[in-house]
């Protein structure tokens, strides 16, 4: 009899397994978040040139376009499995609190995939700065932390709601705007060579409350 | 009322410890919509039909029991082992079959069931999902994608899922729908298995499958469609 903590285990890599897979087949959402990025790289490259000299454009622009080529595919995991009638079948396997953790870490995974692609040939594109890596790389890691926890949430409360388009950007406005704003400042600080020690806290928190209030709510998400 | 159970249930002191009780239970989902309030109390080991028109409630009494709905009234208990079942840990114990259930297109027959079964964290995925693709006639199917399959082997596979766990309370909605002459017999032997090792509820209209059930919940109130 496998114990409560190893079910729960068991569940959230299986929930991952199927869902990595199920993308890989359908591309339902990877083709259509890469499209859009490497689109809009290659026109604001066209349009504007290099922005090396531009540390406020460059955070900007690469957090715009992270977010609105995620954003679609983020939220759509759980919409997917109501549009799909699945959802059913979800609940009678595993806890809401682990279907919740699955889609949160297949949802980090699809930005990291995402991050690989495009934070490379937004460098590139851009003519950005060598960035300090290291606080870079916090902000990246801390920035998609927030998002994919933002956006499962808000994904799974709107999942059985008629309006859900509208609702979702309604839900989510408020909610990523501090993220997008924080890690919008901190990739321009680590180039302009400045702290960004408040920026990390914020997003850290705000993650933190985030998956606070999750751990609160998927338990009771989904009582129809 | 609405619901009257009619049969005298049948007991034996062996299995006696499973079963399934509703206390005032009703669920509205809008006004005279959904099911009307329903005192019964079922044990195993038996195959219990749950009868009544359409739209009296009976797909809503089977998500209740099934732990997948909330009752906006009353209760409903599930003891198996001699142990009440929380409406949330009720997966554990409750095997579903229901026309609602659905799978995951992009996945195959087999990875379908796998999946349920590893979710479920128990060992030994493949090989019970084998067992129960044989036990419903789909041996041989395990390549195929949900998607491709016909609405008779569709149910099959939801049969299939709803045995996979070898569950002690089994919760059937409609378990012949679509099915040929050959799925209404394999519904009958799955009824027959069930009833050998706990409690069946069979949600259905048909008379062959209430002829299979010793025991009975008629739902007489008021629900969909109802023009009174």
């Amino acid at each position: 009899m496998p114990t409560s903590a190893s079910s729960f285990a068991a569940a959230v890599w299986a929930i991952l397994r199927k869902e990595c897979r199920t993308e890989w087949r359908t591309r339902y959402g990877l083709n259509a978040s890469l499209l859009f990025a490497i689109t809009t790289l290659t026109s604001v490259s066209f349009a504007a040139g290099r922005l090396g000299d531009r540390a406020d454009l460059l955070g900007a622009l690469l957090w715009i376009v992270l977010l609105f080529a995620s954003l679609a595919s983020l939220h759509h995991g759980f919409v997917r499995e109501v549009e799909g009638h699945t959802l059913t079948l979800l609940r009678l396997v595993a806890s809401p609190a682990a279907i919740a953790v699955g889609k949160l870490l297949f949802n980090l995974a699809f930005l990291l995939v995402l991050e690989l692609v495009t934070v490379p040939l937004f460098l590139v594109l851009m003519g950005a700065p060598p960035p300090a890596w290291g606080p870079f790389l916090a902000v990246l890691a801390l920035g998609s932390l927030a998002l994919a926890s933002t956006s499962t949430l808000v994904g799974a409360i709107i999942a059985q709601t008629r309006g859900r388009a509208a609702l979702f950007a309604g839900v989510s406005l408020p909610l990523l705007l501090p993220v997008v704003a924080a890690a919008v400042s901190g990739t321009r600080g680590q180039w302009q060579q400045g702290s960004i020690g408040s920026e990390l806290k914020l997003l850290a928190g705000f993650t933190a409350a985030v998956l606070g209030a999750s751990i609160l709510l998927y338990d009771h998400l989904w009582n129809d | 009322m609405s619901g009257v159970q009619l049969a005298t249930p049948v007991r034996s002191a062996a299995t006696v410890d499973i079963a399934v009780t509703g206390t005032a239970l009703m669920h509205r989902y809008a006004p005279g919509r959904g099911l009307d309030p329903i005192d019964f109390q079922v044990a195993g080991p038996g195959v219990v039909a749950v009868t009544g028109r359409n739209g009296v409630g009976k797909s809503t009494l089977l998500r209740i029991v099934a732990g997948l709905l909330q009752p906006t009234g009353g209760r409903c208990d599930v003891v198996v082992g001699g142990v009440p079942r929380a409406p949330g840990a009720r997966r554990t114990c409750v095997g579903y079959g229901a026309p609602e259930l659905s799978f995951y297109d992009e996945l195959t027959v087999a990875e379908n069931l796998k999946f349920a079964t590893e979710a479920r964290g128990d060992a030994g995925a493949g090989a019970a999902a084998a067992a129960a693709l044989a036990e419903v006639g789909l041996a041989g199917r395990e390549r195929d994608r949900f998607a491709a399959l016909s609405s008779g082997l569709k149910q099959r596979l939801r049969l299939a899922f709803a045995i996979l766990f070898q569950p002690p309370v089994l919760v059937l909605d409609e378990p012949g729908s679509h099915l040929d002459d050959a799925g209404r017999e394999l519904v009958a032997r799955l009824l027959e298995r069930q009833r050998e090792r706990g409690l069946a509820l069979v949600a259905t209209n048909d008379e062959r499958e209430v002829r299979l059930a010793d025991q009975r919940i008629e739902l007489r109130g008021r629900g969909v469609g109802d023009p009174a």
